[in-house]
């Protein structure tokens, strides 16, 4: 009782204080920041620009006041002289445990009247696709949790060292670094969440999850070594050391602090949101695991079962192999590193199997031995939370499962078979996935889904293609056929973003789009039935295509790219890339062994899609925003220190030197190849020169042995010389 | 005098704050090189004076923060209290003021050097690099005139009111917030990722602009003149 009078008085006493007035102001106008001056996430989402950057903002300009506000109201009565005086009243553990609930109970007195304020003003800027769900946890997690953690983490300080000073400067330091040098470290970023994009039309919970995860890891350390420091508060006028062995005779307390320690230490090592994908993305070892001789695969079957409430998957996959080898041999699968493999049956009988700890692509091998008998029915339930590719965290939110959005990605949808070549009917593929009954199942290939049965709100849907992996989406979607090209586009989008897709032309810009690269390069000829699908992804920072399906990123068409005028009325130049992969890339493969080589599938889809977008929004738009752009690209390439001075780089700790090597291998592929193709351009004559040469490269018969369009084809058809395109 | 200052030195870095800084100081430095220096600026190498001279900056606002707490040391209400005693002993209060001033200033090249020796540290360690002498220039002008100010303007802030310094502690971090104009760039880094890349050579030795040297001199002018000030007025 006399703990809840103190607190109440606290309290009162508290917000009678003109410092914690103006901290609750300055806190409430914080959000303010997130529209001007920090923009922390860099979509053009709705709700990226007007819920995330703002609440972001507010979490980081609140941490820091609250723990400033923290540090003062603990040296309060040290500062004043009267500690000795409070501490022969009052415990001054007590004390502690009183003042931290205090500044508790103000900050989350802060965060409504801030989420108040801000509600109306969020609902204006958002417009139609504000979401309720997506305000609150992002108040929540973005803010609220900041001003926790900057109150645990300044007391803490204080509480350690009892000196405003020092506190002060160990706070500073302490969020200086969440800013700036482990602000794209997901999980140290404890002040400001990496938070990229919030999505408009799709549900946002796997990056609630990953930021309440990292909040909580912290919340867990912050509140250990916050007990730590409690245990440390000077008693009966001792020094640090004497008080905490008078605070730790009650055994509980150090457990406590030991335990919060141990959890969050815990928590950090076995995070579940990311994998620890090899960072070297040069490296692709898994296409290196030699085939099986005399063992095919003649088919698989898999029953996937998402809960879209947890954002987990389980699942059933069934493979048929003809072994006619005589003996047990060792089949390779690819799953999701999240995943857990509960049981693998090869004919109905219990077989070993393990998961490999090496991850490489978001993936790790699973290994099984199956039986010499000819033919095989080999079983794998799997299941469990998808992790997302540990070299991309900071871009996290793309395997989202929930009832209002799902993507299962290859081995996230089920085991993909690495090293058993297929039978003479390739890899025939049936695929059942049970879906709450209002979402739509959309394969990310030219197979349609149907559903086969319906009960207790959900139902089960079925598609059949070739293939060792595949991508599903499912939602609440919108489909618009739209004939261009000569093909049908089944245009698939949210069913929240129908106005925004109206008004931005969206159609007409996909038609425009198809009919360019048909006009220039030649109709598509791989597609079923003469149809494609366009499906528009949660905003995902890219995109990509498949024999029969392209991406469209959520953000290529929003409401603030509408008003941008630079852009005319229809941006997408996402959607462009990967509906110009459907020539380059699909259409003509290239040759993907070596993927760090300059000359893939991207350096033609960049110059096409620079193409595009100067017929559609001009010469000088597309100068400026892709030619430019290549040019200070490739020049900071050649210029870069550690690409002129090599030696330097391999004394490097292996982290950074791939750190920077994958950045360079972007550089060339999207950069540097375009511009070797825009001066390959000027050389042969002008643009339409150019067009009849890649016409014909499109159109030229392939070599059944290698049917990949190389460097040496392009230069051949251009008649030049690689020197001849040195850029340097 | 000498005595004096040797007693308010050991007052100033013979103690909790001195070292608990220095670790803090350490910790967030090797950060930044680790993290952000290795990496290099403006295509240069990470050991030239301009990525050297963005390492400066972005431990600027902790030696800021330095130099002012070395002031609430004698301006604090403590402090105060007790110039009532130190008033009466025998020694003018210029030259007493003067063993402060050179206390603080110490103090704060201590915590200087602490930065310039990690990274001399780090560029042997990483990159067996040792060719100091090319850093001395942007650390003199990156490090002395904005500490020199610091120190000359918080003694002013804190003789008008003590809490004023803690407010002043927040200016670095305010112009890390705000565009500045490109003669401050030295304050936010922009400076030295931004004018290397203007000069049009490849690994241009290091230069400063006018407008730059200006400010710097100013600031070194303005704090030393702040400082003397408070030194007649004492």
């Amino acid at each position: 009782m006399k703990t809840v009078r103190l607190f109440q008085m606290e309290l009162r006493r508290l917000l009678q204080s003109r410092l914690a007035w103006i901290v609750i102001l300055l806190t409430a106008l914080s959000p303010l920041a997130g529209l001007s001056l920090y923009k922390p996430a860099s979509a053009s989402t709705m709700l990226s620009l007007y819920l995330a950057n703002p609440a972001l903002a507010g979490g980081v300009v609140g941490g820091i006041l609250f723990g400033v506000l923290a540090v003062f109201e603990l040296d309060r009565t040290n500062r004043s002289r009267v500690d000795v005086l409070t501490d022969a009243a009052v415990s001054p553990l007590c004390m502690a445990l009183i003042r931290l609930m205090a500044l508790t109970a103000s900050a989350l007195l802060t965060l409504c009247v801030t989420a108040l304020v801000w509600l109306p003003v969020s609902i204006h800027l958002i417009g139609s696709v504000f979401d309720g769900g997506d305000y609150v946890p992002a108040y929540l997690l973005f803010m609220g949790m900041g001003l926790l953690l900057g109150i645990l983490a300044a007391s803490s300080a204080y509480q350690f060292t009892r000196r405003a000073d020092l506190s002060l400067v160990l706070f500073a330091a302490f969020a200086g670094l969440s800013l700036t040098v482990w602000a794209d470290n997901w999980q140290l970023c404890w002040l400001n969440p990496c938070v990229w994009a919030l999505s408009d039309d799709f549900s946002n919970l796997r990056i609630f999850r990953s930021v309440a995860y990292m909040r909580l890891t912290w919340l867990a350390a912050l509140a250990g070594i916050w007990t730590l420091s409690y245990l440390c508060i000077r008693q009966y006028g001792k020094g640090i050391l004497g008080s905490l062995a008078c605070s730790a005779r009650r055994v509980y307390r150090p457990a406590v602090a030991v335990l919060l320690l141990a959890c969050s230490g815990t928590a950090y090592a076995a995070q579940p949101m990311v994998d620890h994908s090899n960072p070297d993305e040069t490296v692709m070892s898994f296409y290196e695991i030699p085939y099986l001789e005399d063992v095919v695969c003649s088919g698989r079957t898999v029953q996937v079962h998402p809960d879209t409430s947890a954002g987990t998957v389980s699942g059933r996959a069934v493979y048929r192999f003809r072994n006619t080898s005589g003996q047990e041999q060792t089949v390779s699968l690819a799953v999701n590193p999240g995943y857990t493999v509960s049981s693998v049956r090869a004919n109905g009988e219990d077989v070993p199997f393990s998961v490999g700890e090496y991850q490489e692509y978001n993936e790790a091998v699973l290994e099984t031995a199956i039986p010499a008998e000819e033919m095989v029915e080999l079983a794998v339930e799997y299941g469990g939370f998808p992790r997302e590719n540990g070299n991309i965290s900071v871009m996290q939110g793309g395997a989202e499962i929930s009832a209002e959005y799902l993507c299962l990605e290859n081995a996230e949808l089920a085991p993909r078979l690495m090293n058993v070549l297929p039978d003479e009917a390739m890899y025939p593929t049936e695929v059942e996935i049970t879906l709450p009954s209002h979402m739509i199942a959309i394969p990310f290939r030219d197979s349609d889904a149907e559903i086969i049965s319906e009960q207790d709100g959900e139902a089960t849907w079925r598609y059949t293609y070739n293939g060792t992996s595949g991508i599903l989406y499912a939602g609440d979607y919108i489909r618009q056929d739209i004939e261009a090209g000569g093909i049908t586009i089944q245009f698939y989008y949210g069913r929240k973003h129908q106005a925004v897709m109206e008004a931005a032309g969206a159609a007409d810009a996909v038609r425009t789009v198809v009919d360019y690269c048909t006009e220039h390069y030649g109709p598509l000829s791989f597609s079923s039935g003469g149809t494609l699908k366009l499906i528009q992804s949660r905003v995902s920072g890219g995109g990509y295509a498949t024999s029969g399906a392209s991406l469209l990123d959520e953000a290529d068409f929003t409401a603030a790219n509408l008003g941008d005028p630079g852009k005319g009325a229809v941006p997408g130049e996402v959607m462009i890339h990967e509906l110009v992969h459907q020539w380059w890339g699909l259409g003509n493969m290239f040759d993907t062994a070596g993927r760090s080589d300059p000359w893939s599938a991207e350096g033609l889809t960049v110059y096409t899609t620079y193409r595009i977008v100067k017929d559609l929004y001009g010469e000088e738009y597309a100068q400026e925003n892709y030619v430019e752009k290549w040019r200070q690209a490739v020049e900071d390439y050649y210029l870069n220190f550690y690409v002129r001075n090599p030696e330097y780089l391999e004394r490097l700790p292996e982290e950074k030197q791939l750190e920077i090597t994958n950045n360079l291998t972007y550089v060339r592929q999207y950069c540097e190849m375009p511009l070797k193709i825009l001066k390959a351009e000027e050389l042969v004559g002008g643009a339409e020169a150019m067009d009849q040469i890649l016409h014909s490269l499109f159109n030229r018969e392939l070599d059944p042995a290698y049917p990949y369009l190389s460097y040496q084809d392009f230069l051949d058809a251009c008649g030049l010389t690689e020197e001849e395109l040195d850029l340097a | 005098m000498l005595k004096i200052f040797g007693y308010e030195c050991r007052r100033l870095l013979w103690n909790k704050f001195f070292l608990g800084f220095s670790v803090i100081l350490l910790f967030y430095g090797w950060q930044v090189l680790g993290n952000e220096t290795i990496l290099g600026v403006s295509h240069t190498a990470p050991f030239s004076p301009w990525s050297f001279g963005g390492y400066l900056s972005r431990m600027l606002p902790l030696l800021w923060i330095g130099a002012l707490f070395f002031l609430t040391f004698f301006t604090s209400p403590a402090a105060r209290r007790a110039a009532v005693l130190t008033d009466a002993a025998p020694m003018a209060p210029r030259r007493y003021a003067l063993a402060r001033c050179a206390a603080a200033l110490t103090g704060t090249g201590l915590l200087m050097l602490i930065c310039l020796i990690e990274a001399a540290v780090f560029y042997g360690r990483y990159f067996g690099w040792y060719g100091w002498g090319d850093l001395v220039l942007p650390a003199l002008l990156t490090l002395v005139p904005s500490l020199v100010f610091a120190l000359g303007s918080g003694w002013l802030f804190g003789r008008i009111r003590p809490w004023l310094i803690y407010v002043w502690m927040l200016f670095p971090f305010a112009c890390a917030a705000f565009p500045l104009p490109k003669a401050m760039g030295l304050w936010n880094g922009s400076f030295f990722t931004g004018y290397p890349l203007t000069l049009g050579t490849l690994d241009p030795s290091f230069t400063v602009p006018v407008s730059v040297l200006l400010i710097q001199c100013l600031l070194l002018a303005g704090g030393a003149a702040l400082l003397v000030l408070r030194l007649r007025k004492r």
